[in-house]
């Protein structure tokens, strides 16, 4: 049992390392850049950190923008289980939000009860869309990654006709109507700003993901068919089936998280819409190694740099986009695994995961 | 030389050594894959490489062609020594490599595939004459017959072999290392390819030999290398041993080359086809109507060359396949529109010839890979959930039961050596009582100790009155356990003969070549 759990913990000791040396890299490269924009790297960064984690209120902000993440990352992070990339994120959180921004006015006098029951409905219509390329891909073949990037598009300009046709309401910023503050998710408070209970559901979601992929029978199939679709067909499992569920239930994931966004932070669906969601949701997935507790704090980082960023241009003259490059480099060496070894050397390039590079192959 | 074996490798060179390499030292993270192996090569010698898998003989062998740096030690060749980086040094120097996994273009003709990357020219053009006549004189004079102007895909694979060696010679080798050349041949033309050897060396070439087949070496090497857990153990001259002296130097302890086998109890038959049509990846008619019939008690043996449908045929009896027409049947029971869920449930076990893609997931623990069928059964699951510590314990009695090293549940299935591979699956496939089993290939690239074991199970699950149905490209595997032996060819069932039945009956039915017609 020990030697089972000190397993667990190496492993995941060497799951963290890599992306921790890689921001600290990526830091490091960025110091330049603050230098190059006529600024102090350490004031810029202090401010960063503070814009972060500094304060009850930064924090509050890091969760709120870590909240859809964890969805998004989830929907890659499932269905890469499965030896899928599901680029379809973003077309699925839309889908998700014109669902919760329908529902949330339609059962808005339910009140809170109505929270529920509009989130499970977006379960539904994210499982439906998420289907859609799994059933292209295992019936006609068509590979995932085309269909997902091009039903994003449809799934976009779907749901921005909707908003702004059949659930157009009047007034100045254009959209659907506002959902009763009553039948919205609630603040967490504790001097945490608009942070709300979302992300206490994103956590539960990633325990589901978890639960869902390491202690299910399905999770079983998906696992065997995302690591050897040979074996798991000897083994008399179903490729096709356990294709479609896997983007189906990935497509789940991104739409409760546009649920959430809807019900939580912005009470309707603006046109346009909160965007860049659903492909970021691809860099957390790649930064948590597409394991849901990965997932979460890849998540808490983005969140987390994005609201730092916020506090570094108001102290600094730093721009809001050096986060951006800071993001860009952190992702380019978790997952240019061949750059890591020439930087040092095998031994680290085993630890930084081939199994991620066969997946990329 | 005063005595006949002498240890470390310079023993008996009595020609000029063309090829040393002295201390060759390779590590791949703590496995050391090589240790301070040394190996000479004398002029006009067949040198024997022989070690089990994994034993380390392919890493020192690309250490040689430059495909791997070693980690210490050096190579000198004419007594200079040769820094090898890569292949094109390893060329430039003479040295040419015939890999187990051919090299060749199929949709390019045998000159073209000959000359590639070496190409004669006609100002900036290819000179096609040239090539031809190139290739011509070669094989000519070596006795590779091979016409240069057929495409390769229309070639056989013994063919296909002897293009692989025109290349190397093309490009001026002298020291040609030739890896597991026999694996895909028929016994008349492994015979073939010996005798070519044999004008090789006898023209001043050097070889290196790699194979894991023990009789093979004796016949044509002069001398034998024997390298263990990435070690020379021995040096020995092939005159002054015997099949039993190298096996017990490749494994370390005596081995049973011979299995001892009970007189067969045959029941009634439990597996059958009748007119079975599969069709390939590809969609051409790999099994083209096969009729066969498993009796309990009694193993049916499959020979064959590789690629005349054994895959095919095995994976539509255990359902994983299906079949285009015909019939199979399990225990009188039709089974044919029954999936491979269903027939393993009816009892039938299957050891896939593949186990890297097809046998295990190879980044699934051994307890999940243990539970690869099962999982969505008692006590694994139950409403859907799974439950890995149940699959864990049970893993760890099967992984014991069958001597799989290490013998550890959470241990992952790619990290083994391929025999223990093969045990874990053959512990998956065989706990679980089988009435049926199909063993396809089930020791291919399993070191002598784990084959040994393998054969002794299988014959165990005989005595148990079970059927086994043994494909294997291994003659003297199916020769030894099988009770009957149908030979395959292109797709069909060309004839039955018992376990005695020579070499060459064998061979000539391998290569298609059925009682009437002689010349075909």
């Amino acid at each position: 049992m020990s030697s089972r759990l000190r397993r667990a913990l190496v492993d995941a000791g060497g799951a963290l390392v890599f992306p921790l040396i890689a921001i600290v890299l990526s830091f490091v490269l960025g110091a330049f850049i603050v230098l190059a924009t006529g600024n102090n790297p350490l004031t810029a960064y202090a401010a960063l950190v503070r814009g972060a984690v500094g304060s009850p209120t930064a924090i509050g902000r890091t969760l709120l923008g870590a909240t859809p993440l964890i969805f998004t990352g989830l929907a890659v992070a499932v269905a890469f289980r499965a030896g899928l990339f599901n680029i379809g994120g973003e077309g699925q959180l839309y889908i998700g939000a014109i669902t919760a921004a329908w529902l949330g006015v339609t059962l808005g006098f339910l009140g809170a009860l109505s929270i529920p029951i509009v989130l499970l409905a977006c379960v539904v219509t994210g499982f439906l869309w998420g289907a859609i390329p799994g059933i292209l891909k295992a019936r006609f073949g068509a590979h995932e990654v085309i269909t997902t990037i091009m039903l994003n598009y449809i799934g976009i300009y779907l749901t921005t006709y909707l908003a702004l046709k059949p659930l157009r309401t009047e007034g100045l910023v254009p959209g659907t109507d506002a959902i009763d503050f009553a039948a919205r998710i609630p603040f967490i408070g504790l001097g945490l700003g608009r942070a709300n209970y979302g992300f206490l559901l994103a956590l539960v979601a990633a325990v589901v993901a978890y639960l869902l992929l390491w202690r299910t029978r399905r999770g079983f199939q998906i696992r065997a068919v995302g690591l050897s679709p040979g074996a798991a067909n000897y083994a008399g499992m179903g490729i096709g089936a356990n294709t479609v569920l896997a983007l189906a239930i990935g497509g789940a994931f991104a739409a409760i998280g546009g649920g959430v966004e809807v019900l939580g932070v912005y009470g309707k669906m603006t046109v346009p819409f909160v965007t860049g969601l659903g492909f970021n949701g691809i860099g957390v997935a790649l930064l948590g190694r597409n394991h849901p507790a990965g997932v979460v704090l890849g998540a808490l980082l983005f969140g987390g740099l994005a609201s730092g960023a916020q506090e570094m241009q108001f102290s600094t003259d730093v721009p809001l986009q050096l986060t951006s490059v800071l993001l860009a480099v952190i992702l380019l060496l978790v997952t240019a695994t061949k750059l890591v070894e020439l930087l040092f050397g095998k031994r680290a390039r085993a630890l930084a995961g081939a199994r991620l590079e066969k997946g990329l192959g | 030389m005063t005595e006949e074996r002498t240890r470390g490798g310079t023993a008996g060179v009595e020609a000029p050594v063309v090829l040393e390499m002295r201390g060759v030292t390779k590590a791949f993270g703590p496995v050391k894959a090589n240790d301070g192996v040394s190996i000479t090569l004398g002029r006009g010698e067949i040198l024997g490489l022989l070690g089990e898998n994994g034993a380390g003989k392919s890493t020192l062998m690309k250490i040689l062609y430059g495909l791997y740096s070693p980690d210490e030690g050096e190579v000198f060749v004419d007594g200079e020594r040769a820094e090898i980086r890569d292949p094109k040094d390893a060329v430039s120097r003479g040295i040419g490599m015939v890999h187990q996994h051919f090299t060749l273009i199929p949709a390019l003709t045998v000159a073209e595939n000959i000359v590639l990357g070496a190409e004669p020219r006609k100002g900036v053009s290819l000179d096609l004459a040239k090539a031809i006549k190139d290739t011509e004189e070669l094989s000519e004079r070596y006795g590779l017959r091979v016409d240069p102007r057929t495409r390769v895909a229309d070639l056989s694979v013994g063919a296909q072999q002897r293009v692989e060696i025109l290349k190397a010679l093309y490009r001026k080798a002298r020291i040609l290392v030739l890896d597991e050349p026999t694996a895909v041949l028929t016994p008349q033309e492994t015979e073939d390819l010996f005798s070519v050897l044999k004008e090789l060396v006898a023209d001043g070439l050097s070889i290196i030999l790699i194979t894991h087949k023990l009789g093979e070496l004796l016949g044509i090497s002069n001398r034998i290398t024997i390298i263990r857990d990435g070690k020379v153990v021995e040096t020995v001259e092939a005159s002054g041993t015997d099949e039993g002296a190298l096996a017990r130097l490749m494994v370390g302890r005596e081995v049973l080359l011979r299995v001892e086998k009970t007189e067969a109890k045959v029941g009634g038959p439990r597996l059958s086809a009748e007119g079975l049509v599969v069709l390939s990846g590809a969609g051409a008619k790999a099994v083209d109507g096969i009729g066969l019939e498993v009796r309990g008690g009694e193993i049916l043996g499959i020979a064959g060359v590789d690629g005349n449908g054994q895959t095919e045929l095995a994976e539509a009896l255990a359902g994983t396949r299906p079949a285009e027409s015909g019939l199979v049947r399990l225990d009188g029971e039709d089974v044919t529109r029954v999936g491979a869920n269903g027939r393993q449930g009816r009892g039938l076990a299957y050891v896939p010839e593949d186990r890297g893609a097809k046998g295990l997931v190879q980044d699934f623990s051994l307890s999940e890979n243990n539970a690869l069928k099962t999982y969505d059964e008692a006590p694994f699951s139950k409403w859907g959930w799974i439950f890995p510590k149940a699959m864990r314990r049970r893993a760890a009695e099967a992984l014991r039961a069958y001597d799989v090293r290490p013998p550890d549940p959470d241990a992952r299935a790619g990290s083994l050596s391929g025999g223990n591979q093969q045990k874990a699956v053959l512990a998956r496939e065989l706990s679980g009582d089988p009435g049926v089993i199909i063993a396809a290939q089930p020791t291919r690239g399993v070191d002598v100790g784990a084959i040994e074991f393998i054969h002794r199970q299988l014959l165990e699950q005989r005595a148990r009155g079970k059927a086994i149905l043994l494909i294997s490209l291994e003659l003297e595997e199916v020769r030894s356990l099988s009770d009957r032996v149908a030979v395959i060819y292109d797709g069909r069932i060309v004839g039955e003969v018992g376990p005695d039945a020579t070499d060459e009956e064998l061979g000539l039915l391998m290569a298609g070549r059925t009682g009437g017609e002689k010349d075909a």
